[in-house]
């Protein structure tokens, strides 16, 4: 047991040295490890720089703005890992804002009833995705790009014309604070983890993205598991449109704009390779931790939303171009 | 060991590419417990014949035979769920799975509980011990079975990949080169498994360049020669110069 992460690999073990669970935790502590360390190199430096940065408020600030984006990301995460792409659960977003908002404005369904309708509302969209995805073999980027405007489309109709807003008190409860959106993402993100560790679909998310024509060969499902992981990518940017709906109080097509290049941007920044069959949502949480503290530091040295943008972008080009790097020639 | 039952049988199998005839009207016969090897040049279709065989790829024509009754195969699972198990030629491992999830990718065990039933929560445990027991027993030195499959040799690779045909083959084990760009000591450690798997009961082919390997670990061996076959011999009445000539063409086979 002397391997020390290298590509080295003439060494054979004898079948004594057994592993353990343990060298499963150092083995995921050893990946996740240096982003964990960047995001706290990067506080401290705010830290350091500004003197309101440094109170507690701030820090809750920043789990809280960036709660209701990891929810969406965790989802990116998956069909990304999968080696899949979805550009349209921005879209997804502002369609599932505007079917709660009707669902609770209009026609004053219950709140548990409002939500599911949500969530499935979310899910058929991913799925569907997915589905033209499988059917016509049209690339992932075109299909989900259709998508974005599609989707955005019937936000549009559907909200025209419509007031949607001031719902129940025990709607408003779901996204307000920081605290209940912050648990929110700390469940999502461990039951997603959860999943991608644990199960077999989960498993087989890694198997498509490494290699779908081994994944194919050893009698995985492709196609139906492909589907199942865009439904997972639309309820989740379906949860996140709901606290974010909640928060607000009031629904309109334009929210969710852009939200899934945040999403991709976090996910690479935590390591998860856009490539496909490596990553984990735990990576992508620290990765938008470490974008909202870039974000709501910045702006606390008075550094304008433009500039903030443009900071964000050599960061996303710097993660991707670790990703290549570091990737082993094979 | 020869036995003359005939396990597997298919007739006129064929592949076409567009207008590119890969694989043109090949008769093939698997007897029970032989070791079969499959020889021809780069291009000759021997790995056509095995995906078409298996349901890698779909077949332009062609039936396939199993004790005598047809099966349809038309995806790997069906050709699984027959008792085949293929290593296909560089695709026989994930690179960023560990050894377990790859030894079981497709086939995984499922906690025997609520969770493994209502989610599909996987018994890491008892696929851990299992690959290990079966490693020991075949002799194959890897411990760090968490780690991903980039990190192993190409011997250990091979190794692991054939590991898996044992552990799921229930009848027939098809191998395409799986000496490729293994060292000397590799391709021993290789051979051997190849030679467990019959010992284990399972019929095999093997697709090879290396005459050695044909002469030494084989029973029969069919000659493919642009997409045809060139022909059908018992090992024991050819030499490696024999096989040579049939294989470029300098040699006149006849089929069967
Ligand atoms: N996907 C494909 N598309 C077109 N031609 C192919 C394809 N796969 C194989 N071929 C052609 O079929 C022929 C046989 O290939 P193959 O079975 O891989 O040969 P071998 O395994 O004997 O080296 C070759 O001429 C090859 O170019
Ligand atoms: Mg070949």
């Amino acid at each position: 047991m002397t391997h020390t992460g290298d590509n080295s690999s003439t060494q054979i073990s004898t079948p004594t040295a057994t592993s353990s669970g343990f060298d499963v935790l150092r083995h995921q502590f050893q990946q996740i490890w240096q982003v964990l360390a960047a995001l706290v190199l990067i506080y401290l430096v705010f830290f350091v720089l500004s003197e309101p940065f440094r109170s507690l408020d701030t820090l809750l600030s920043i789990f809280g703005q960036a709660s209701i984006l990891a929810i969406l990301a965790c989802g990116t995460t998956v069909v990304l890992i999968s080696g899949g792409l979805d550009l349209s659960v921005g879209s997804i977003f502002a369609v599932v804002g505007v079917v709660v908002g009707i669902m609770l404005a209009e026609y004053q369904l219950p709140v548990p009833l409002a939500v599911v309708i949500g969530l499935l509302a979310g899910a058929g969209m991913g799925a569907l995705n997915g589905t033209i995805q499988v059917l016509t073999k049209v690339p992932a980027f075109i299909v989900t790009l259709g998508g974005l405007t599609a989707y955005k489309g019937i936000a549009e109709i559907l909200a025209s014309g419509r007031d949607l807003s001031r719902f129940p008190d025990s709607f408003q409860m779901l996204g307000s604070g920081y605290m209940v959106p912050m648990g929110i993402m700390f469940a999502v993100a461990l039951v997603t983890g959860l999943f991608l560790a644990k199960t077999q679909l989960g498993n087989h998310a890694y198997a498509i993205g490494g290699n779908e024509e081994v994944a194919r060969l050893s009698g995985v499902n492709v196609r139906k598991s492909r589907i199942y992981y865009y439904m997972i990518g639309g309820a989740l940017a379906a949860t996140a449109a709901i606290l974010e709906v909640s928060k607000l109080n009031f629904a309109m097509p334009a929210r969710g704009q852009s939200y899934e290049l945040f999403a991709i941007a976090a996910v690479v920044i935590g390591g998860t390779s856009l490539f496909g069959g490596r990553g984990g949502v735990g990576k992508t949480l620290i990765g938008m931790l470490i974008m909202q503290t870039i974000i709501v530091g910045l702006s606390y040295l008075g550094v304008g939303t433009s500039v903030q943008r443009i900071a964000i972008g050599i960061i996303i080009i710097l993660a991707v171009y670790w990703d290549v790097w570091k990737r082993p020639a094979r | 060991m020869n036995g003359t039952q005939t396990i597997l049988s298919a007739r006129g199998l064929s592949k076409h590419y567009g207008g590119v005839v890969a694989l043109d009207a090949v008769d093939l016969e698997l007897r029970q417990g032989e070791v079969l090897a499959v020889v021809g040049d780069n291009g000759a279709g021997k790995s056509t014949l095995i995906k078409a065989l298996t349901g890698a790829i779909s077949k332009t024509a062609g039936r396939v035979e199993m004790d005598g009754e047809e099966v349809v195969i038309n995806s790997p699972s069906d050709a699984k769920r027959a008792g085949i198990e293929t290593v296909y030629q560089d695709l026989a491992l994930v690179n960023e799975l560990s050894i377990t999830k790859n030894m079981f990718l497709g086939r995984e065990i499922r906690r025997n509980d609520v969770f493994g039933r209502l989610f599909g929560a996987l018994d890491f445990a008892k696929m851990d011990s299992e690959i290990r027991a079966l490693f020991q027993k075949l002799d194959i030195r890897i411990a760090d079975i968490y780690r991903e499959a980039e990190a192993f040799s190409g011997g250990q690779r091979q190794a692991v990949a054939l590991a898996k045909t044992v552990m799921f083959g229930k009848r027939i084990a098809i191998l395409d080169e799986p000496t490729a760009a293994l060292g000397v000591r590799e391709s021993k450690m290789a051979m051997d498994l190849v030679r467990s798997l019959k010992d284990h009961g399972l019929s095999v082919i093997m697709i090879t360049h290396n005459m050695q390997h044909v002469m030494n670990y084989c029973d029969r061996v069919m000659v493919l020669r642009l997409g045809r076959l060139a022909a059908v011999r018992d090992v024991k009445d050819v030499d490696g110069d024999t096989l040579v000539g049939l294989i470029t063409g300098a040699t006149e086979g006849r089929a069967a």
